[in-house]
């Protein structure tokens, strides 16, 4: 029924307090954009004050990622004994294409400790009693690997050059006019014969 | 064997020769009965009855429950602090965890093929919700997420990120919506409402506090804009490491995708009709006011 989904909008738009214009929706407008899997979300570099809020949506392609589920460790009776609750996922970094080519370079050099042989990122998690809240913990490893490997070093701003070049001119006046002092010290200890 | 042996014959035959059943005939199936220890009886019951020696314990006069013995008891010397402070104000919501979900659809009590309602749920015994305790719905919990796989449309009133993941992975649909506590009452036992002959009113909207829960899409609240339902979809698939499955190719999708109105309470009944039982007949408001009042 197309009436009762125009009212829900309707009804939405007095909530929302806009001003009231009968929409015409598409029917089921919710489940019919399933087109690609990807969000386009661009990894925000941060600047140094705005670490925290960085944003951590990297893509990872789920069908390209290698997913095992395994028995956890540690103490937890015939529950960690018989299920399956620690989530591994690997995938090869070389051939990783959906990363960009210099941050694969870097996620190599930086998690060395991480990469086996075959050259394979690895990272499990065993963090929670489910296999599913596992395998979410370790796709967001994954993406916080990523995010780190691609944060580019930051440029001083042209302030921070002002300030820096400031600094440096009065540690050198300072040293100067030390060494001017030291000097008078010295000659006044001076005795000179005429 | 020229006579043809029939099944139950021969205990018809018993039936009809032995006498009728009375007190007198019966007895218990030997050994189910055990008889209970009596105190004060025989060397092990006697003697002093396992009462001890002496004291307030032998004669039955010890003092109250959190006494100690004149020190201020623990339940005295804790300060007061508002933990329970208007709990009887709260809502709360009943349990659903994914785990008896899945029972409940093994076993056949709640059907797949139709929308899961609050009362598909209350119908397969699956919860029972109390609205006069202040209970305001079912809440889906995400224990047993790793082995559920059923794909449902179901409408609960809250649930948890990780239940919403599990649902939608499997290829379902998951809503969260409102009813005030009336509403719930005749949503629960629909049956007695509808005895009753009143017409079936408008469910109310929330209340301040929860309209920011019913429009977010992260929770899928019946409210949100779907566009941002759709992202959040796509947000929760890459977060939980699944692929959303495509629900608009599903041969199901009709289905999938019935949506309540914001102020409907059963699905293909709207509010202000008079459901007759008895005679099997729906009456519905001609007068215009009436038709004002409940299409607002």
């Amino acid at each position: 029924m197309a009436a009762p989904r125009v009212r829900q909008c309707y009804l939405f738009c007095r909530i929302a307090g806009r001003n009231v214009i009968p929409l015409q929706i598409k029917p089921n407008s919710v489940l019919s954009g399933d087109t690609i899997n990807t969000i386009q979300t661009s990894v925000r570099f941060a600047s140094r004050d705005s670490e925290d809020t960085q944003d951590t949506q990297v893509h990872i392609p789920v069908e390209r990622l290698i997913v095992s589920y395994s028995r956890s460790s540690g103490p937890g009776g015939q529950h960690v004994n018989k299920v399956s609750t620690k989530a591994e996922v690997r995938f090869h970094v070389k051939t990783a294409d959906w990363i960009q080519e210099d941050v694969r370079q870097k996620i190599f050099e930086k998690n060395q400790n991480r990469i086996n042989k075959a050259g394979e990122l690895l990272v499990t998690s065993e963090l929670s009693r489910s296999q599913h809240r596992n395998l979410s913990d370790c796709v967001q490893k994954i993406s916080a690997i990523i995010t780190e490997a691609s944060k580019k070093p930051c440029e001083p701003t042209e302030e921070d050059v002002a300030v820096r070049a400031a600094r440096l001119e009065k540690r050198n006046k300072e040293r100067l006019k030390q060494k001017k002092i030291n000097s008078t010290i010295k000659l006044s200890r001076r005795v000179d014969f005429d | 064997m020229s006579v043809p042996k029939l099944p139950g014959a021969k205990a018809l035959g018993v039936l009809q020769t032995l006498p009728r059943i009375s007190l007198a005939n019966l007895r218990p199936e030997p050994g189910s009965k055990k008889e209970d220890r009596r105190r004060g009886r025989g060397q092990h019951g006697g003697n002093r009855s396992g009462r001890g020696h002496k004291g307030e314990r032998q004669r039955g006069n010890r003092p109250r429950l959190g006494f100690e013995g004149g020190q201020t008891p623990f339940y005295l010397v804790i300060p007061k602090y508002g933990f329970n402070e208007g709990h009887s104000r709260r809502p709360q919501y009943q349990p659903l965890s994914l785990r008896r979900l899945q029972y409940l659809i093994d076993l056949g009590r709640v059907d797949t093929t139709q929308p899961i309602d609050l009362t598909q749920l209350v119908n397969g015994r699956g919860v029972t919700i109390q609205p006069l305790k202040r209970d305001y719905g079912v809440q889906l919990v995400d224990e047993g997420a790793s082995k559920f796989s059923a794909k449902i449309h179901i409408e609960v009133q809250r649930a948890s990120e990780g239940a919403i993941a599990a649902i939608e992975r499997n290829g379902g649909v998951i809503t969260t919506s409102f009813y005030d506590p009336i509403s719930l009452g005749i949503l629960i036992k629909p049956v007695p409402f509808f005895l009753r002959g009143q017409p079936i009113p408008k469910r109310m909207l929330p209340g301040q506090e929860m309209v920011p829960y019913y429009m977010d899409a992260e929770n899928r609240g019946y409210m949100a804009d779907p566009e941002k339902i759709q992202q959040a979809r796509l947000a929760l698939a890459q977060k939980y490491g699944y692929i959303l499955p495509d629900i608009s190719k599903d041969e199901l999708y009709h289905m999938l995708s019935m949506r309540k109105d914001v102020r409907q309470i059963f699905f293909g009944l709207a509010p202000g009709w008079v459901v007759n039982m008895s005679e099997k007949k729906i009456l519905k408001p001609t007068d215009e006011k009436l038709l004002k009042y409940y299409g607002s």
